[in-house]
């Protein structure tokens, strides 16, 4: 059952004399929820584009359920399901209309599109406004539509890009839900977030990249053992990796200064 | 809630061909394009049926024009005409072409999620191409094939030659594509992702000064006496002529006129050739742009900056490591005194020039009366008539309020989405309002004056007159300026899709309206100052007019008793003048700046229009606030 779904070796992305992601090891199991985290411009969306095949490696490969994305890009593309942090959708098409057409860009049978469609979209409390115009959703209905078009094709890996931006507390637990049930039936969900608190309670195993480079990679728990001290949260484990803990500590004798 | 989700596959689904997958596509691109049509207010609809008479009828107009020429030419001068057609129709398609493909291309919302579907990419660049080569179906039919019919109906041409015609057309508007595609590939490389949309506006802005420029020339020759004989300039350019033919306009020639004499075979050569060479330069800017994309030669618009982007940051970055800890004693500091309002006003004017610097679709505004102004100096040169010069000033004088108050009618809808900053700090009132008038107006008057000055001293203006019109465009530019003011604090508005339209169209109407009332009122001031002396000699030989009761009679006796003064001592009828200029611009310019104060002190809303629908942010109205 714990097949590797999501797999790169030594993946590297230069744009022109500077690198951006630096010889990238990773394997993603089945069943296996796996956060990415860095902080701002580590490489995380660079890596994804480069496993979604919207980018290609200056070097190594990543292959998507044993399908090397850059060789045979259709084969992988039909097994995953990619959530960007910014949902650009059509605007002048309905939600119905949008799922119908991913449906039919990811060859699900026409007999199931409609009811599954359906389905997703009232899962996401978008039943009563399936016909209405994309550019009319927010931020957030935007999101569950993308969602929604994500998990249609029944997906075997999906790659969420902050997917919790602009969800409502109801919709990201729902999404946290989705995510588990997906994990639970053996798919492969590959979540970059800046919010480690979602990443310490779903993931199963998370990833630190800073400066394009892997700094750890472990459990939760393993990376505790990681740093030496024991009982810290994920954010304090981040931030010591990371070199964010001076801030943290400034800001900490900052509160001490004010409460004197 | 209990989740149901269907297991996850296990196999890919089976693959489809290149057929199916574009069939797909196309079908999908063709359900976007319906349905954006479907949802254009009715107002837009009728503008573009309206438009597309437009067009056909110039196309009707052109034809003839161009049949009538070919009848008066020998076939030597036809080939080299038709070369000349087929010249400009490629320069045009290449030139339309990479406007289309970089915004099918590089901007398409899209992209990234047909990037992302398990089609391949060969399949969506496919149904890309076709949409650019759709954007130049008018001017390939325009200049590739209407030549080449017209041709043939004027030589009562044999069927296989029209044969020949959509070769040679196909050729030509697939050449054009191409061309257009891999210059765009450069455009691309250049243009970072973030500016794309700056881009594509300043493409489309000198696409329109072009076909604007292209549209006058008829005009300026006709205005020459000794007139231009197409055929007879051709006739006298043999050379040129000849060196057309190693080009592929060149060829399209050669192949209509060796088909129309008769040799088929000939013609379909020449043909073939331009179609070869189509499809070649087609596959190179296919393959290229497609491996461009996945290379990341060129990224998709909506990503990263990458390399520019990361250097920038790594200075920053140095730079607060420098300063280190002592950025966040700043909070423990005490708090100081507040700064002069007039570092807030210009805090708010330096805010709206740094934006137009910077965004290139601004400078267009300000290219628009250069371009104008550019054709009247023209008309003026080329009919050299002192009638010319007259005009030329007043339409000066009328363009410095029109562009004036047009400029600052776009001041309060530039906020766009961060309206809410200028709302919230605490400098509601007369520093927000005059930082936009001092935006408004600097780049207007450095650029109106200059107007002003330059062209006064090209066509010979005394120095006096130069330096009453120089004192009088400040006053004219600064009284305009508030009234466009006024009304676009009250009527702003934002549309991501045309972010340079920023305000409704009825305000634009009614400040226009204001505007020449203030040109009026400050004219009759202006007329008691320096009295013309057709007008006064005129005034002098009408009779004496009373009130005979009625409207028409109130109007005549009105403007009677207004041209008195005209009459009066000069020390009087100058006082007159200075009280009645000084009066109505002092009235036009502080009634309306105090009225938009007042309504920046209550606050303004930016009107969000996103499609046919428009929705106020915060709250119904301003009024409600």
């Amino acid at each position: 059952m714990e097949h590797i779904l999501i797999k790169t070796n030594q993946l590297t992305k230069r744009y022109g004399t500077v690198s951006v992601v630096k010889g990238l090891n990773l394997e993603v199991k089945s069943g296996e929820i796996f956060g990415f985290l860095g902080p701002n411009g580590a490489g995380k969306t660079t890596t994804i584009k480069m496993l979604t095949g919207l980018l290609d490696p200056s070097e190594g490969k990543a292959s998507i359920c044993g399908y090397d994305i850059s060789k045979q890009p259709t084969q992988a593309k039909a097994l995953m399901a990619y959530v960007p942090d910014q949902p650009k959708l059509y605007g002048k098409l309905s939600a119905r209309e949008f799922l119908h057409l991913i449906a039919a860009l990811y060859r699900v049978p026409k007999a199931i599109i409609e009811e599954r469609a359906d389905q997703l979209l009232g899962m996401f409390g978008l039943g009563d406004r399936v016909d209405e115009l994309l550019e009319s959703y927010s931020h957030g209905m935007r999101q569950k539509v993308v969602l929604a078009a994500a998990l249609i094709h029944q997906p075997k890996v999906i790659l969420l890009d902050e997917p919790t931006v602009g969800l409502d507390p109801a919709s990201a637990r729902l999404l946290k839900d989705v995510l588990q049930e997906m994990a639970r039936q053996g798919a492969a969900i590959f979540i970059s977030t800046h919010i480690l608190e979602i990443a310490e309670r779903m993931c199963h195993r998370v990833a630190i990249l800073k400066d394009g480079l892997l700094i750890a990679q472990g459990s939760p728990e393993q990376l505790r053992q990681k740093v030496g001290h024991g009982g810290e949260s994920l954010e304090d484990i981040f931030l010591e990796l990371t070199g964010g803990h001076e801030n943290a500590e400034l800001i900490k004798s900052l509160e001490e200064g004010q409460g004197q | 809630m209990k989740i149901v989700l269907p297991p996850p596959l296990t196999e890919p689904p089976q693959e489809q061909s290149f057929v199916q997958d574009f069939k797909l596509l196309l079908t999908n691109q063709m359900r976007v394009s319906w349905s954006k049509l479907r949802n254009r207010p009715v107002g837009a609809l009728i503008g573009m049926v309206v438009l597309l008479l437009g067009l056909l009828a110039m196309l009707v107009y052109l034809g003839f024009f161009a049949y009538g020429a070919l009848k008066t030419m020998s076939p030597q001068t036809v080939q080299g005409f038709l070369s000349l057609l087929f010249m400009v129709g490629l320069a045009s398609q290449i030139f339309f072409g990479i406007t289309a493909a970089f915004a099918t291309l590089y901007m398409s919302d899209d992209l990234e999620l047909l990037f992302m579907s398990p089609v391949p990419l060969k399949v969506v660049f496919a149904v890309k191409s076709l949409a650019v080569i759709g954007s130049n179906l008018f001017t390939a039919i325009l200049f590739a094939f209407l030549p080449g019919v017209f041709y043939g109906l004027l030589f009562k041409a044999e069927a296989s030659y029209y044969i020949l015609v959509i070769l040679v057309g196909l050729g030509l508007w697939v050449i054009g594509t191409a061309l257009a595609e891999l210059i765009n590939l450069v455009v691309m490389r250049i243009v970072p992702p973030h500016r794309s949309k700056e881009a594509v506006g300043f493409i489309g802005a000198l696409a329109g000064i072009m076909i604007a420029l292209v549209f006058q020339i008829p005009n300026l020759l006709i205005s020459r006496k000794d007139g231009v004989n197409i055929g007879d300039w051709l006739a006298g350019q043999e050379q040129m002529l000849d060196v057309m033919n190693y080009f592929p306009w060149g060829w399209g020639s050669q192949a209509l006129v060796t088909g129309i004499s008769g040799d088929f075979l000939a013609g379909l050569s020449w043909s073939m050739l331009i179609l070869f060479l189509g499809t070649f330069l087609f596959v190179i800017a296919f393959t290229l742009l497609e491996r461009g994309f996945r290379r990341g030669f060129i990224s998709l618009s909506q990503g990263e900056g990458g390399r520019r982007r990361k250097k920038r940051a790594t200075v920053v970055n140095e730079k607060l490591r420098q300063h280190g800890n002592t950025s966040f004693s700043i909070i423990n500091e005490e708090v100081i005194g507040t700064a002069s309002p007039w570092l807030g006003m210009w805090a708010v004017a330096k805010k709206d020039l740094l934006s137009m610097k910077r965004d290139t679709r601004e400078w267009f505004g300000y290219l628009v009366p250069l371009i104008i102004m550019l054709f009247f100096v023209g008309q003026f040169l080329f009919s050299n008539a002192e009638s010319s010069r007259a005009s030329l000033i007043t339409v000066l004088i009328m363009y410095t309020v029109m562009f004036s108050g047009n400029m600052a009618l776009q001041s309060f809808g530039r906020e766009g989405e961060s309206d809410w900053l200028l709302n919230s700090v605490p400098l509601a009132g007369w520093p927000v309002v005059w930082g936009k008038l001092a935006a408004a107006i600097l780049p207007t008057l450095l650029l109106m004056e200059a107007l002003l000055v330059g062209t006064a001293l090209a066509i010979g203006v005394s120095t006096a007159l130069t330096f009453a019109l120089a004192l009088g465009a400040v006053l004219l530019s600064l009284g305009s300026s508030a009234i466009g003011l006024f009304y676009s604090i009250n009527n702003c508005r934002y549309n991501p899709d045309t972010p340079q339209q920023r305000i409704s169209p009825s305000a634009s109407m009614f400040m226009y309206l204001i505007n020449l009332f203030f040109i009026l009122f400050l004219a009759l001031g202006m007329i008691y100052l320096f009295p013309p002396d057709e007008l006064t000699s005129i005034l002098q030989k009408l009779p004496h007019i009373t009130f005979e009761g009625g409207f028409l009679s109130g109007i005549i006796y009105g403007l009677y008793l207004l041209s008195r003064p005209l009459f009066w001592p000069t020390t009087m009828r100058i006082l007159l003048g200075i009280i009645v200029t000084g009066g109505v611009w002092s009235l036009m310019f502080f009634g309306f700046m105090s009225a938009t104060v007042r309504q920046s002190r209550k606050g303004f809303r930016v009107e969000l229009v996103t499609g046919r629908k428009k929705k106020k942010k915060l709250g119904k109205s301003k009024k409600s606030r």
